[in-house]
């Protein structure tokens, strides 16, 4: 099912027709989950984010322009309910002895099934070792395919800020790489 | 292979890897169920002040009418019988009257039977000094007839008034 196809959906859940929400979610919620996964590690915090996308999904839904396509707009909603959380959450950080919690969240990301996945894909345990804001556009750019002006408009920052978080992951990720003997060309 | 590749594909693999966990479609159906109520909830509270704006709207112009008296046609405001003695009774007994007049009459008879009435009214002050008191002489022979004329015009409605609320 295509972009277009589900909007007519999209808007009959917002509606209340529980089939359509189904169907909605259906298709729509490996890939919300699996994008908030990539750039949160802990499991419960996954669940609360991709929970909370749903709403603001039905809440927001009058605000989506039809001529865009409906996958931006659900990922624009992905990365600022996840940016949402990270504000929350350094604030309840900030609140609660801030340096024993930041330990504890470094440890939380080597969650079991993220651990298995890093034991398999050693250039992905190195996407996560990268900044927040660095990760966010590594994902946007090569596990979404946004252009770097989409992305820009996404993150709400100028493409030029993109340029350069992308270019600092890239040659972050090459040098880590090298030290773990990757066969990554280094251009 | 170029790290542009290498990144899509390892990224590609590691979703291919990640399952949203199945127990989590029922969390969101439940916020999904609590917005719908939420929402219905809304949309009636929505039509419950709408009905009560509606309500407002016909309750204030019907007020505004009713606060309009059919004797303030004819003496402009109570004040002007008050200066002659009478009081604030007497203009609702009056207002009962024309209002009678006006449930009674066709809306034709009733407008020929106000510009009587007003006419009379006026002749009638004319008369009447602060005291209520009456001093008929005060009138001119051409108002004195006039009065009379009045008086004879105004007996069919009179009649046709007090006749038929009592048969």
């Amino acid at each position: 099912m295509n972009d277009k196809e589900l909007v007519p959906w999209l808007e009959k859940a917002t509606l209340g027709d529980e089939s359509a929400f189904q169907l909605v979610y259906q298709v729509t919620h490996q890939d919300v989950y699996r994008t908030v996964a990539f750039l949160v590690y802990n499991k419960q915090d996954i669940e609360d984010i991709v929970n909370e996308i749903y709403m603001r999904m039905w809440r927001s839904f009058h605000s989506y322009d039809p001529n865009r396509p409906f996958r931006f707009w659900l990922h624009g909603i992905t990365v600022r309910q996840v940016q949402d959380w990270k504000r929350k959450a350094w604030r309840r950080i900030r609140l609660f002895e801030r340096n024993r919690q930041m330990t504890c969240e470094q440890l939380e990301w080597t969650d079991k099934a993220v651990l298995q996945s890093e034991m398999q894909y050693e250039l992905f345990s190195l996407i996560h070792q990268l900044s927040y804001k660095q990760r966010v556009v590594v994902i946007l750019r090569y596990f979404h395919d946004y252009a770097l002006e989409e992305i820009a408009d996404m993150l709400q920052i100028p493409v030029g800020t993109v340029k350069s978080r992308q270019h600092l992951a890239l040659k972050e990720l090459r040098k880590r790489y090298e030290m773990t003997g990757g066969d990554v060309y280094v251009h | 292979m170029s790290i542009d590749k290498e990144l899509r594909e390892e990224l590609r693999q590691a979703a291919s890897s990640m399952h949203c966990p199945p127990d989590l479609y029922g969390r969101v159906r439940q916020s999904y169920q609590h917005y719908v109520n939420e929402k219905r909830g809304i949309s009636t509270m929505k039509k419950r002040i709408l009905a009560g704006i509606a309500a407002v709207a016909i309750l204030i112009p019907s007020a505004a009418f009713a606060a309009s008296y059919l004797a303030d046609d004819i003496f402009g405001s109570a004040a002007t019988i008050e200066q002659r003695g009478g009081t604030q009774e007497d203009y609702q007994e009056i207002e009962g009257m024309l209002q009678e007049a006006q449930g009674k009459l066709t809306e034709d008879e009733f407008k020929e039977y106000m510009e009587l009435t007003k006419q009379l009214m006026q002749l009638k002050l004319k008369i009447t000094n602060e005291n209520g008191v009456k001093h008929e002489e005060k009138l001119s022979k051409e108002e004195q007839q006039q009065f009379e004329q009045l008086a004879s015009k105004l007996a069919p409605y009179f009649e046709k008034i007090n006749g038929s609320s009592k048969p």
